[in-house]
């Protein structure tokens, strides 16, 4: 019975590592959705650029100068690559989200066809920087030291966005701008700007996910929609907008992915959609959704 | 929201019409859409086989798209879920040709009334949602029921696929050759479509187009607007059902891969690529999706998918309003010079 | 109105470009006549052969390694099979049947090639069994295991060179019941058919060796991303190994993971030899080393074949030949042998002359015959040795001759 504790206590830890990972991923997605209505699918493919950074910069073996340089290099990637998608969907502000998901998945296909040509077709596995690449005791257990270090990059890059988001004039404008688009045009702010800056740190925070996330998920063909759609799942079940949504949904697709299947083994296949379809039917909005997202 | 997308009949939603022209504007009439027909019909007698088979699966996909666009140009309601019911209703005429006989209009039959029965199940939870939250109930449905179609090994074959479907048959003369089976798609194919399109020019449609324009005023005026959506949706799943035993004659297989997140993406994607609303639009849009992924796409040496990604791309730029916008401006520019 | 010109000629350009190729353009007529001509039947012609692999998506790895394989035989045999000058079309398969079954038909209808080989998808090769009958022409399927495609679906124009899920897990059973694993074996494959029939296999022979079953799981496939649930099951479970069979990306977390989570020192990780095959090994790394698989191949056989194909694969291609180079290779030994008998390209004279080739006795897979229509071939237990990125899969044991279960 302690046994059966024990392990359903490492699922739930489990569980908050991947939710931690799933924040980074997802609360880009949610903002640049909640704020400036863009449905980018191109968000998976950002991850997926990441990973495949951090196998080419760490592959070869443990290595801190590696892994903190694909974080880097990610950063610099994801910004401008922010910034590209924010200009490429600024002629479709007036037209409807169909319209930017075509062109998002456009560009996803696009830069996941030649992330393969680059890097080729076979899948390729990230190493974990030393000294976190080993495991340590929990529960009794042998658990990933990585993954006991994530939660915690997860929990600071969480406080960071909160306070940012909460807490700065920037945030108050982004917070604003999710309410309100019109009204703060009025006032005299450039929506573009807002919409580049968002998009832009929403991508790094993508790129930077998919480097985080290299020794869980390596890289591999396929990953981006793998990861896109966990990343949509999660940003729906917690509330288009909203940094908290995104951080509720992403803990609970954590425990569901990880918990959920433990305790669910028969169903392991239905859980996470089973899980999505029973919170879009009780809250048609999300746990926390607001307003926006509702038209199409 | 603002009225500003109030256009009921500002877009014409049809022009390859079969009804005599309600305006002057309209003048062709129903000439491009016979047309189109007599050109389609005498198409395998000149087109080479491998040809003609893409022709098949281009009108199977495009009738697939049509259903969808009852759903999300007539209605407003982007589904991503939608090749659910397509599966539903491969699933249902493979097992009926397999089981009990391939002899036409039963699978035909199996196959509407399967995908009408799954959408009528599952749709009356998801028309109370809308927008991205529709968008993203459909493809939990969808991949709920992919997963069903995975798993349900003894039915459905699992992940291997339905597979040895017999050809369909008429009278007791299997449609072996790939003329006779385009025919045989084609006829239900154009049926269907007309179908669809009175449906969509009837009061029904009229009112699912005001749902689509402004839901709140049709509330407000004393329609169940969820009751209409849920009507669209059923309808919609029935033709999607439709299109579904189409590709069980044609394809002879039923795969997961068939109802799952890929294939509704891009049935999705065609109709936007056409023009969503105009209903043959989306036709169209099929038939550049189904041209660059299984016609040219095999000889692409692999860069099927980044062919793809460029036409969606450009598509955004050029063609704003999907390859339907080319010809609702015709008329337009005529009156103009 | 620029903007519609502009718009307008884009289109037509989109389509013209489309109806241009030679796909569509193609003139003739689809009524009548049912089969299409082919290169002619007659002794000594050439022979059109439709390579259908996957060059793109999750498989493209694999779609590599076949065309090499099919390629470095035709070069070490002066481009003939048979004595007849071959043209190879090579066709994307993707990842699924609703890109590999066009895919088929585009070469058989389109190109019109005399022969299919290759497929990798096991839906995809159920797919195209009919067109292959009705066209009446050979399909040499070159990976796709699932038993029906020479069991229940059977049709005297699929044949296969590679091997059948449930005929690579087997062989495991009985070695793994001798060794009296303690607290028994933990079996985990995807949930879909593959590993569905891997399971069965490997259960029905293990349990008929008098071992016992520890418990079993199926994770999602496709979609999952960490094996850390399952993980937790297996330990609790106090299995004394495991037996697995992922491929591709699934392979290389499951490995990894195995070993993150503490269990690759405490339970001995067996699986279908895909789990190391190939590219997948090199991203494994340290993780792999000790992992034990079962398959008909690996570069490291000793055998005269093999040392001399070993030695011209890695001399093309700088890297070592998987069992997926193997099978596609040995697709065109087999052709060779019914073709050089003097039978004609139709798929019946080829079918009937495949019965009788008797044993391929060059192969680098050492001596292996056709059992129906599927490899009856000795299965290796192999382990995987070396210090990364050095890794290879060396031969521990010969589990013995294996027919098709």
């Amino acid at each position: 019975m302690t046994g059966w504790v024990a392990a359903n206590l490492i699922s739930v830890l489990n569980g908050l590592a991947i939710g931690a990972l799933l924040f980074v991923l997802a609360v880009g997605l949610s903002l640049v959705f909640g704020m400036m209505d863009v449905l980018n699918l191109a968000h998976g493919a950002l991850f997926v650029v990441g990973a495949y950074l951090a196998a080419a910069l760490a592959g070869g073996g443990p290595s801190w100068g590696g892994f903190l340089g694909a974080l880097g290099v990610a950063a610099v990637i994801g910004l401008l690559a922010g910034g590209l998608l924010s200009a490429m969907t600024e002629p479709l502000r007036t037209r409807s989200h169909l319209d930017q998901a075509l062109l998002t998945l456009g560009v996803a296909l696009i830069v996941a066809e030649v992330l393969q040509i680059v890097f080729g077709d076979d899948p390729l596995a990230v190493p974990a920087p030393p000294g976190l690449d080993g495991s340590t005791s929990v529960f009794g257990a042998a658990y990933p030291t990585y993954r006991l270090v994530l939660i915690g990059v997860g929990a600071v890059l969480a406080v960071g966005v909160h306070v940012l988001v909460e807490r700065t004039t920037l945030g108050a404008l982004i917070r604003a701008t999710v309410a309100d688009r019109e009204m703060v045009a009025a006032i005299g702010v450039d929506n573009r700007r807002v919409k580049i800056a968002v998009f832009a740190a929403g991508s790094l925070l993508a790129t930077v996910a998919g480097v985080l996330g290299g020794p869980v998920y390596g890289a591999s063909v396929g990953l981006d929609s793998t990861v896109l759609i966990l990343a949509l799942v999660v940003v729906v079940i917690g509330g288009l907008g909203s940094v908290k949504g995104a951080l509720v949904g992403a803990l609970v697709i954590g425990q569901i992915e990880s918990l959920g299947r433990a305790l669910l083994p028969d169903l392991a296949s239905f859980v996470l959609f089973g899980a999505l379809a029973l919170v879009l039917i009780v809250r048609p909005r999300g746990l926390f959704g607001s307003r926006s997202g509702a038209a199409a | 929201m603002t009225e500003v997308s109030q256009r009921p009949e500002a877009v014409p939603d049809n022009v390859v019409g079969g009804t005599p022209p309600p305006r002057p504007r309209r003048r062709l009439g129903p000439v491009p859409a016979i047309v189109v027909v007599v050109v389609l019909a005498a198409a395998p007698l000149f087109l080479a086989p491998f040809a003609t088979t893409t022709l098949t699966r281009l009108l199977v996909f495009g009738l697939l798209a049509v259903s969808l666009d009852l759903l999300v140009g007539i209605t407003g309601l982007p589904s991503l879920g939608h090749a659910a019911y397509f599966g539903a209703g491969a699933y249902a005429a493979g097992w009926v040709s397999i089981h009990l006989t391939p002899a036409i209009p039963v699978p035909l039959l199996v196959g509407a009334a399967v995908g009408g029965l799954a959408a009528a199940a599952t749709g009356w939870v998801a028309v109370r949602s809308a927008g991205v939250y529709f968008l993203m109930l459909t493809l939990a449905i969808g991949e709920v029921l992919a997963q069903l179609a995975q798993s349900w090994d003894g039915v459905t074959g699992g992940a291997n696929g339905l597979s040895g479907i017999p050809a369909a048959r008429l009278g007791s003369e299997p449609l072996l050759g790939v003329g006779y089976l385009y025919w045989y798609v084609l006829a239900v194919g154009v049926v269907a479509f007309a179908l669809v399109w009175l449906l969509a020019r009837s009061p029904f449609g009229a009112t699912l187009r005001g749902i689509r324009d402004n839901e709140s005023r049709m509330r407000a005026i004393g329609y169940s607007t969820t009751l209409y959506k849920y009507g669209a949706f059923i309808a919609a799943g029935t033709i999607a059902g439709v299109a579904g035993s189409l590709l069980a004659a044609q394809q002879r297989l039923v795969t997961p891969g068939d109802l799952g997140f890929t294939t509704a993406a891009l049935v999705l994607l065609a109709v936007v690529v056409g023009g969503a609303g105009s209903l043959w639009g989306p036709v169209v849009g099929a038939a550049v999706v189904v041209l660059v992924r299984d016609a040219l796409g095999p000889g692409l040496g692999g860069h099927g998918e980044l062919l793809l990604g460029i036409v969606f791309v450009l598509v955004v730029y050029l063609l704003p309003r999907g390859a339907a916008g080319l010809t609702s401006l015709r008329p337009f520019r005529r009156r103009r010079s | 109105m620029a903007e519609f010109t502009l718009s307008r000629r884009t289109l037509l350009a989109l389509f013209g470009a489309a109806a241009a190729t030679p796909v569509l353009a193609a003139c003739g007529s689809s009524v009548g006549g049912g089969s299409t001509g082919s290169s002619g039947g007659g002794a000594g012609g050439p022979i059109k052969v439709g390579l259908v692999v996957p060059q793109s998506g999750v498989y493209a790895a694999l779609g590599t390694d076949m065309q090499r394989g099919w390629e470095l035989w035709l070069q070490q045999h002066g481009n003939k099979i048979g004595g007849r000058d071959v043209t190879t079309i090579v066709a994307d398969e993707g990842e699924n049947p609703q890109t590999g079954v066009p895919a088929v038909q585009r070469v058989l209808q389109s190109d019109q090639v005399d022969v299919v080989v290759g497929l990798v998808n096991s839906a995809t090769a159920l797919g195209a069994a009919p067109l292959m009958s009705e066209a009446k022409k050979i399909l040499v399927v070159t990976n796709a295991g699932a038993a029906d495609i020479t069991g229940k679906a059977r049709t005297p124009y699929v044949w296969r060179t590679s091997f059948q899920n449930a005929q690579v897990a087997a062989a495991a059973g009985p070695y793994l019941a001798q060794q009296n694993v303690a607290g028994g074996v933990f079996l985990i494959a995807p949930d879909y058919a593959a590993g569905t029939e891997v399971r069965a296999g490997f259960k029905a022979a293990y349990e008929a060796a008098g071992g016992k079953i520890a418990g079993e799981a199926a994770p999602p496939f496709g979609t999952t991303q960490d094996y850390q649930p399952f993980l937790s099951q297996i330990r609790q479970s106090g299995a004394g190994a495991v037996f697995c069979f992922f491929a591709g990306a699934e392979a290389v977390r499951f490995v990894q993971q195995y070993a993150q989570f503490g269990l690759k020192d405490s339970v001995p990780l067996y699986g279908s030899g895909f789990l190391t095959e190939g590219g997948v090994l090199t991203a494994q790394a340290g993780a792999a080393v000790g992992v034990r698989t079962s398959l008909f191949y690996t570069d490291r056989l000793d055998n005269p074949a093999n040392t001399a194909f070993v030695q011209a694969y890695k001399a093309a291609h700088q890297s070592a030949p998987t069992c997926y180079s193997v099978s596609t290779y040995d697709a065109a030994a087999v052709l060779e042998r019914a073709l050089a008998g003097g039978a004609a390209l139709d798929g019946d004279s080829i079918s009937a002359a495949l019965g009788g080739i008797g044993a391929i006795d060059d192969s680098p897979r050492g001596s292996w015959t056709f059992d129906g229509q599927s490899p009856r071939q000795t299965m290796y237990l192999r382990t995987v040795e070396g210090t990364p990125p050095q890794l290879s899969n060396v031969v521990t044991q010969d589990l013995g001759q294996k027919a098709q279960v």
